[in-house]
């Protein structure tokens, strides 16, 4: 069904709004319909409340096509939608996540910083408790969504002097007062999916708003990444698979030497390679599914899905470039937007280095056993 | 109102594999799908259900790998669905296949309709569903593009050579149904439906009391004696003139074609 919708919505605008930059509003709400905003949710709040692996599926179909709305969707999914789900209470949900699983409102997750990423206790912005409201200060950056983002989770701090003791994550909705969306990104890759900065200046959220508990912001986080990685990972299974979709195509109809590229053994040595890459990664990215659906710890399969299906979008994007020669290099054939979405798949939610450390970290804890 | 919905599953137009001693298709998961005509079947039977609560009952003969058609239609709205499978149904042809659904069908039990899509994209024969009405002995009417239904009578809207022909059908009836636009796809609350709710029921020649004798090759009143590829010839014209000249060239050549008239 996925597949489906991605061949007849997706396809034909993939590479235009790939070029244009510009976020398809005509496909998007094509989604809504088919439960693609709430693929995980619970039913209750208008979800399709299916396992993890469907949800890969779903990623992975789509990102095979077009990129940029497979993160649109694992960004909303998988670390706004879930966070919601898991730490919203009933009035939250009620109001956050029926409009954000029906598709009327889209959602983006606000941690990153000028000084913060990776070190997500280096952020700066802070959340001044008033007496029924929180009045926040923001500077967040590189907001996958961000330029069509109605409800934002901000990753702020309730004690500037503590940001550890005080880390928490509130909901904010766009239009609230002081509440801005800076320019967008100009980014290599992605470039449909409106990545931009959001400020916010003494914007002021009731304190119901408060996701979770004051200082369980980090729990939060690291809850929605941990899940969220898993959606990359098969994002990234999308992207090379799609890259290996159009080096197959390729190599069958580009003549050398009087022969399909695809009978030159060098050829088919690089195709044998990806293809074996692919399935590797993908079978990673399920079996992270798998582990989450049995409620079993997720960070090291999740870590392990991310790393290794980052490299693989990478490496077989690279190589599907090289098949293409020249014409790899050209905007005329798909491959080459492949390669620059696949590279961001090594960066955002937790870059390849992070994932080594969470991974490393979870074998050492192990022991020797 | 009980509708049941006949379906096939098709191969892959550029996947198709003939098993050279029997000339029949060879299948696979990954080659076969849906035949899109049916599809238009199964989107109108969907559209009566919302308009008069009705039930829709999907079933299709074939081999196991053909249920994978069913699940997509209980993913489209079908509440019930039956594979009619047996090792002695195949090499059918239109009629044997045709006598099988037909008991099938009879075992299903009461139905106000049956819609079949007009043809398939493998066979293309476009006669089961003529072929089924007369098995059932029922009034069948073809190429339909609209519906409506009135204490028991079907009013039903046909394209036929220009005209629009409106004809009434008393109930049970069969219809071919004819191309739409727009085939909605399922949600995905839909599939989970789908496969949390329902089952798949296999019925083989004991269970419908079939005659041996009709099904299969036995029962089939025409087999293949033999099949030859053949290949389309493409040949490109050139036309180096000016574009006067080329615009006349063209002209000229379409309706040397006959592809004006």
């Amino acid at each position: 069904m996925a597949r489906q919708f991605a061949k007849t919505e997706l396809a034909p605008i993939a590479k235009e709004i790939d070029e244009e930059g510009r976020f398809p509003w005509e496909a998007v709400e094509k989604m809504g319909p088919l439960n693609f905003f709430g693929i995980q949710a619970p039913r209750q709040y208008g979800g399709a409340e299916t396992d993890s692996i469907s949800y890969c599926l779903v990623i992975e179909e789509i990102s095979r096509v077009c990129a940029s709305m497979g993160l649109m969707l694992a960004v909303h999914n998988g670390v706004v939608v879930h966070p919601v789900a898991q730490f919203g209470n009933d009035e939250q949900k009620a109001k956050f996540l029926s409009p954000l699983v029906a598709g009327e409102k889209i959602g983006a997750f606000c941690l990153t910083e000028p000084n913060a990423g990776s070190d997500a206790m280096a952020i700066e912005s802070t959340a001044l408790r008033e007496e029924d409201s929180y009045l926040l200060n923001a500077n967040k950056i590189f907001v996958t969504n961000g330029g069509v983002a109605d409800i934002a989770i901000l990753f702020t701090s309730v004690d500037p002097g503590n940001v550890k003791k005080g880390f928490s994550a509130i909901l904010v909705e766009r239009g609230t007062p002081g509440f801005e969306v800076g320019l967008l990104e100009n980014n290599c890759g992605m470039r449909a999916n409106p990545v931009s900065s959001i400020i916010l200046n003494d914007c002021r959220v009731p304190r119901t708003n408060l996701l979770g508990r004051e200082g369980e912001g980090f729990k939060v986080a690291m809850a929605a990444l941990d899940n969220g990685r898993i959606g990359i990972a098969a994002q990234a299974v999308g992207i090379a698979q799609g890259a290996l979709d159009a080096s197959l195509k390729y190599a069958k109809e580009r003549i050398q030497f009087r022969v399909p590229l695809a009978q030159h053994q060098a050829i088919q040595l690089m195709l044998a390679d990806m293809g074996t890459m692919v399935e590797a990664a993908r079978l990673l990215t399920l079996n992270a599914a798998h582990v989450k659906d049995r409620g079993g710890d997720l960070s090291c399969p999740s870590a392990m899905a991310k790393l290794f299906a980052g490299r693989t979008a990478s490496k077989v994007a690279s190589m599907g470039v090289q098949i293409h020669g020249g014409y790899g290099y050209s905007k005329d054939y798909p491959v080459e937007r492949y390669f620059r979405d696949a590279r961001a798949t090594e960066i955002y939610e937790g870059t390849n280095e992070i994932q080594q450390v969470v991974i490393a970290r979870e074998l050492l804890k192990r022991g020797e056993d | 109102m009980h509708i049941i919905v006949c379906l096939k599953q098709v191969v892959a137009g550029d996947r198709v594999k003939i098993d050279p001693h029997t000339y029949s298709l060879v299948r696979s998961a990954e080659s076969s799908y849906i035949n899109p005509f049916d599809l238009f079947a199964l989107d109108m039977a969907a559209q009566l259900k919302r308009e008069h609560s009705a039930s829709i009952t999907a079933v299709t003969m074939g081999p196991k790998i053909s249920e994978e058609v069913l699940w997509e239609a209980l993913t489209l709205g079908a509440d019930r669905a039956v594979l009619l499978s047996d090792k002695r149904f195949a090499a059918s042809d239109t009629l044997a296949t045709s006598y099988v659904l037909g008991m099938g069908i009879r075992k299903i039990g009461a139905f106000d309709l049956i819609l079949c899509g007009m043809r398939t994209t493998d066979g293309d024969t476009g006669q089961v569903g003529p072929q089924l009405a007369e098995e059932l002995n029922l009034p069948h009417v073809s190429a339909v593009e609209k519906v409506e239904n009135e204490k028991g009578l079907f009013r039903v809207e046909r394209i036929s050579d220009g005209f629009r022909e409106i004809i009434e059908v008393s109930a049970p009836a069969l219809f071919t149904v004819a191309s739409r636009t727009a085939v909605r796809l399922p949600g995905l609350l839909d599939v989970q439906d789908a496969f949390n709710r329902s089952s798949i029921e296999y019925w083989n020649l004991e269970d419908l009391n079939a005659d041996a004798g009709r099904v299969g090759h036995l029962g089939s009143g025409t087999w293949v004696e033999g099949l030859t590829p053949t290949a389309q010839k493409k040949t490109c014209l050139f036309i180096d003139e000016d574009t006067r000249q080329q615009a006349r060239m063209l002209l000229s050549k379409l309706i040397e074609k006959n592809l004006l008239s």
